[in-house]
């Protein structure tokens, strides 16, 4: 088959899923807890129908149609990075020591990339998009990818309880594994066609992939967090016994 | 050079790692009680014989009737998952996603084979999987059969 039309398949519908699970996150009432999945499914749309918009009206080699690959790219990339920030503050809600040392490590982080991001662009000083941007988004993209996986550990350290945060971390981290395998792939053959189409076709694949991790981790996963909450009745019921109070 | 190259191979490494935990995390769920069991019987699947001679006997299998008997077991219950007692007729986010995982077990089962290393693992993998999906199918046509009637309800009603 085509490689074509499967990635236009796995493209469509992943659209078609990020729409369904949109509305699903902004109409159930565990929106607060899903605000970072909420903001990049919304950058992830955005980017993906400005993009085919822009390649319908302008062309593949236009200037206008890179100008908005390069910006969505940067947008996303910042998603991400913000994605996994709140991934984190959601990770060590309970655990506010934690916290100022990882949100300290995070605005670091974020230092070092720009740093280094500007001290390789200051080479290639005069093209903004194919210099600093470029950068940018790789050295980022790779960075939420480290981030994500100390995440997961984290939550393995901590005997982390919410399993809707490990899935979702699992999936955030199939998006970014594949895509950044690939990213290097076409690094070391130096461009070649055959591994740009993999490369595309796998960048689809893995949103596809982490949209449904998602959509069960949304859809299947919250109930078992209602019943951590409803856990504590009881215990709420033997300590008041203990006391002699009646609840 | 060599560091694309370490990103390549860790990004690799990491992809696969995160996809087999997620659907690991997946296959997890607990069902309120063993529904599969029905289903087994029902359409005579041999997936909890063969699970169940590996886990206490460790017996050794012949290979080319084994991949036959997970293949025939998965053909029998995808197909089950998405005409009984499914009203949308298309299968759900997580069985997607596990069936791509049951076919790179499959992959993997045949690599491990011509290794001769973890086939037992690869094999034990593939059922818990195929019990998911037993247990899915049971669960459904459970609640079709009985709907909202309760069990007085459902007595009075024979």
């Amino acid at each position: 088959m085509d490689s074509g039309i499967v990635s236009y398949g796995f493209q469509y519908g992943a659209y078609l899923i990020q729409v369904g699970l949109i509305i699903l996150v902004a109409r159930s009432s565990h929106r607060n807890r899903l605000v970072g999945v909420l903001l990049y499914l919304s950058c992830l749309l955005a980017t993906g129908l400005g993009r085919t918009y822009a390649l319908r009206m302008y062309g593949l080699a236009s200037r206008q149609y890179s100008y908005v690959y390069w910006t969505t790219d940067f947008l996303l990339v910042i998603s991400a990075f913000l994605l996994v920030c709140l991934f984190f503050r959601r990770a060590c809600l309970q655990q506010e020591k934690m916290w100022r040392f990882v949100r300290l490590l995070l605005t670091f982080i974020c230092v070092l990339v720009v740093s280094i991001s500007g001290l390789l662009f200051s080479h290639h000083y005069g093209n903004l998009l194919a210099g600093f941007i470029v950068e940018f988004s790789q050295n980022l993209y790779f960075t939420c990818l480290v981030l994500n996986t100390l995440l997961y550990l984290l939550l393995q350290q901590i005997d982390s309880v919410d399993d809707q945060l490990g899935l979702l971390v699992c999936g955030v981290g199939i998006q970014f594994a594949g895509p950044a395998a690939t990213f290097a792939l076409v690094h070391l053959t130096a461009n070649e066609g055959f591994a740009q189409s993999l490369n595309s076709l796998v960048n689809r694949f893995c949103t596809l992939g982490m949209i449904l991790v998602w959509a069960y981790a949304i859809v299947h996963v919250k109930e078992k967090a209602t019943q951590v909450t409803r856990r504590q009745i009881p215990v709420l019921a033997e300590v008041a016994a203990h006391l002699n109070i009646q609840v | 050079m060599i560091l694309a190259a370490l990103i390549l191979i860790l990004s690799t490494a990491m992809f696969f790692f995160y996809f087999q935990v997620s659907c690991q995390k997946i296959l997890r769920r607990q069902f309120d009680r063993e529904y599969f069991q029905s289903i087994v019987n029902a359409n005579r699947l041999e997936f909890p014989s063969l699970r169940k001679s590996l886990e206490e006997f460790g017996a050794p299998v012949d290979y080319p009737r084994l991949r036959m008997m997970l293949k025939c077991d998965f053909l029998a219950l995808t197909y089950l998952l998405k005409n009984a007692a499914n009203v949308n007729q298309r299968y759900s986010s997580e069985e997607r996603l596990l069936i791509l995982y049951f076919r790179w077990q499959f992959l993997s089962l045949a690599v491990r084979r011509l290794l001769k290393v973890g086939e037992k693992k690869a094999v034990l993998r593939l059922t818990s999987v195929l019990q998911y999906f037993a247990n899915v199918v049971g669960q459904r046509v459970n609640t079709v059969r009985f709907g909202n009637l309760t069990a007085a309800d459902y007595l009075l009603n024979l």
